[in-house]
């Protein structure tokens, strides 16, 4: 049951930790955000605000894939099905680019 | 100062990549906006940063969230008490 909870995050390779949360709460989790309610609960906030934005005219969902990009962190969140998929890795960004 | 703040939404939509840029204050009121993003996004981009800003311990950094779909990259970070989002598709 657990395994295919997971689909597959315990296998990215840079990952420091992930969750798999429901509306229910946390169904999944390990390393770093192991029983993180708090990150958890953060994460479905962001996707539900994330749900309402949209671009005129665009009928697709408004994101595939939202990425929190911290100083030391980055959080990567995927929705299928009525889950919610957070992979936590470290941050390996080099140079800030100048826009 | 808010000329200031127009030459740099007019600069930011001169790169080709920029289809969408929009200024808000902490409270989701548009200070400015061009291309695809109007003042109906200025909510949830303010939001969306202010609940990131959850997610570190040091108070001192800034979250960068990226909404990527299939019309480009939508990136939200604050500065301070103003939040900026740029629209960006893949040039």
């Amino acid at each position: 049951m657990t395994a295919s909870l997971t689909a597959g995050l315990d296998r990215i390779q840079d990952q420091i930790g992930y969750l798999v949360i429901s509306e229910e709460g946390v169904l999944a989790s390990a390393g770093e955000l192991e029983n993180d309610e708090v990150t958890a609960g953060v994460m479905m906030q962001m996707v539900r605000t994330a749900s309402r934005f949209r671009l005129s005219g665009a009928a697709e969902p408004p994101f595939k894939r939202m990425s929190v990009i911290l100083e030391d962190f980055v959080y990567t969140v995927t929705v299928s099905g009525q889950k919610v998929f957070v992979v936590k890795r470290q941050n390996n960004q080099q140079e800030p680019i100048s826009v | 100062m808010e000329s200031t703040l127009e030459q740099h939404l007019d600069d930011t939509m001169k790169n080709p990549a920029v289809v969408g840029v929009l200024c808000t204050d902490h409270q989701g009121h548009n200070l400015g906006c061009r291309g695809s993003l109007s003042d109906e996004h200025g909510g949830v981009v303010s939001v969306l940063a202010k609940q990131a800003a959850a997610l570190s311990k040091d108070p001192t950094d800034s979250p960068t969230v990226c909404l990527e779909s299939e019309s480009g990259n939508i990136l939200v970070r604050s500065h301070g008490t103003i939040t900026i989002a740029v629209h960006k598709i893949a040039s």
